[in-house]
């Protein structure tokens, strides 16, 4: 467990903030600032169980609507697909199932990025992410558990799994 | 908007039975956990969906739409921490499929 700092501390208010006004949905002034005070006071005491990067891509707009646009747009249409085929597999009676485990290296540096890259893949039903590992050189690798393996050469079991996501999550994320 | 509410209402349970026979049908943990989660993802969000149009246009209720949308973004975000780390303690534990994998690099690469 790191130590707590700033930026994590902001980050974490951020969001919890931004649950309080959705799940009262009042906008008297009061319950504002009662939200913004418990916000402060969990995010000191839990900021340190979380990601420890700055949190300035939150304030830069062409990066924050190239997150939207990913979550939005981009995401949306793999989680499509990778549902059909799942449900393929499902009514053909689990049969032609093909699992096996694959390790793929990433381009992310950052935290948030290698959490934004695992999760997609784990939301995207057909692969879980189940490991993360660095070598010396940095560069950082996810091992992928897959229902369908239809390739074992990393770089190309990385672009049949992650491809399209990862090219849009690098405009938002290093 | 009644017709477009229940479209979204039976996408969601197509997705949400076919994840339901994957569950009982997969042969390992692994590919269960697989099958778990198409129910977790588009079979919730599009019943979410549903529920927002529902509360937007029959109960003319901001604040309860906006609830059912929290509710599915928390699901997106809690879902894969906690299929991430079940299958990950599933395989620490021993746990392995009987059906040999096609490959198996964790197992290579942390085994020894």
């Amino acid at each position: 467990m790191q130590k707590t700092k700033f930026p994590a501390v902001v980050a974490t208010f951020l969001v919890c903030y931004a649950f309080w006004v959705l799940l009262t949905w009042s906008f008297k002034a009061q319950e504002l600032a009662v939200g913004a005070g418990v916000s402060f006071l969990v995010a000191l005491f839990a900021a340190r169980f979380f990601i420890h990067e700055d949190a300035g891509w939150l304030f830069n707009p062409a990066r924050f609507l190239k997150c939207i646009g990913y979550w939005l747009v981009i995401f949306p249409g793999e989680l499509i697909k990778a549902n059909l085929n799942m449900a393929k597999i499902c009514f053909g009676g689990c049969t032609n199932i093909n699992p096996g485990i694959v390790k793929v290296p990433t381009a992310m540096k950052s935290d948030y990025g290698l959490a934004a890259v695992s999760n997609s893949i784990t939301l995207t039903p057909g692969t879980i992410t189940m490991e993360t590992a660095e070598d010396e050189n940095g560069q950082n690798y996810l091992y992928v558990h897959w229902i369908d393996v239809k390739e074992t050469d990393p770089e190309k079991a990385g672009e049949a799994i992650k491809g399209t996501m990862e090219k849009a999550l690098k405009e938002v994320w290093q | 908007m009644r017709i477009v509410i229940d479209i979204f209402l039976v996408i969601g349970l197509y997705f949400a039975l076919a994840g339901t026979i994957g569950i009982i049908k997969m042969p390992d943990v692994f590919s269960r956990m697989q099958a778990s989660t198409c129910v977790a993802t588009l079979g919730m969000l599009c019943i979410a969906i549903a529920g927002i149009l529902y509360a937007a246009f029959y109960m003319h209720n901001a604040g309860a739409a906006i609830k059912i949308a929290v509710i599915g973004l928390m699901v997106m975000v809690t879902n894969p921490i906690g299929s991430h780390v079940l299958a990950r303690g599933a395989y620490k534990a021993g746990i392995r499929p009987e059906q040999k994998m096609e490959v198996d690099e964790l197992g290579r690469d942390f085994d020894e």
